[in-house]
């Protein structure tokens, strides 16, 4: 009979579909030189990953630092730039009069996505300035 | 895995600098070998973040770590003021506590490093991946441009290996 060999590393990385598992220990069970390797694998693998994460070395990676310019933004919204969001519509907020709040908002959606003043989930745009919504619309 | 991508390169290695770094000093042993890589890969993620097109980041970010380390491997057996004997000794070294506070002086972390470092370089760094840096075949398989077949048999023939080295 085939002995399973690599199924036994997979299945203790949970890389098996349930077929898989299953034919990995209908043979096992009856199969002492792959159930002890299934043993030393589990052995093997729980040392590797006991080996301590390092540290960095200090200096090696860059601090947080405003001179060094984003190079490019791919996608997504990071929380850099909706707590951005955020500092920027509370001091439209502050500011904010009648006749200028219509233009200033739809700018700030259009620049900054629309997710950060209108998504209801976006909660403490709309708990800060909740006026600023219903300028919006 | 992560999907979301990091804006900046400085966010990179902030949020990856630490595991580019264990995956490099568990592949290459030395602290100092694993900071050169690190900035090299850094390097390589500001030039390349502009051109990164929305995918799996993280299969993108470690294709281009495992290539900087392949490359570096590649450069030191050019050197011919490198023979192999040295190399080996080099990388002998490895088993000996570096200055690094966080090195485990635990004798069977010791053991375990050198074993790892005896792996061929295929095996050495899918197990790396798995169990270090902890991606999954498919991630491997991206990073690595092979089959996830060939990822699942070089972590088990890699782990087969560390068996016979450290029983």
């Amino acid at each position: 009979m085939t002995h399973p060999g690599e199924l036994i590393s997979a299945y203790l990385d949970g890389e098996l579909t349930r077929a898989e598992i299953q034919q990995l220990f209908s043979h096992v069970g009856g199969c002492g030189r792959c159930a002890s390797e299934l043993e030393a694998m589990q052995r093997v693998r729980a040392a590797v990953r006991s080996l301590p994460l390092l540290e960095l070395p200090q200096g090696l990676v860059p601090e947080a630092d405003a001179e060094l310019v984003p190079l490019h933004r791919n996608r997504g919204f990071m929380i850099g730039a909706a707590a951005a969001v955020v500092a920027l519509v509370i001091a439209v907020a502050a500011l904010v009069t009648p006749s200028v709040s219509a233009i200033s908002v739809d700018e700030l959606t259009s620049r900054y996505g629309a997710r950060a003043s209108l998504d209801p989930a976006f909660g403490p745009a709309k708990v800060v300035v909740p006026h600023l919504v219903d300028i919006v619309e | 895995m992560t999907e979301s991508v990091p804006l900046t390169w400085e966010e990179v290695a902030r949020v990856y600098g630490r595991k580019i770094y264990n995956f490099a000093y568990r592949l290459t042993g030395n602290g100092d070998d694993a900071s050169d890589l690190v900035q090299e890969v850094l390097l390589r993620v500001r030039k390349g973040l502009a051109a990164y097109q929305p995918g799996s980041f993280e299969g993108w970010l470690w294709r281009i770590t495992r290539n900087a380390f392949l490359d570096d491997v590649r450069r030191r057996n050019r050197r011919p003021t490198a023979p192999l004997p040295d190399e080996v000794d080099r990388w002998d070294l490895a088993s000996v506590p570096s200055a690094d506070i966080e090195y485990s002086r635990i004798s069977i972390g010791d053991d375990v490093q050198k074993a790892l470092l005896e792996l061929p370089i295929e095996f050495r760094e899918a197990v790396v991946l798995c169990d270090i840096v902890g991606l999954s075949y498919e991630e491997i398989a991206r990073a690595v441009a092979v089959p996830v077949g060939t990822v699942r048999s070089r972590i088990h023939r890699g782990r087969k290996l560390l068996r016979e080295s450290l029983i």
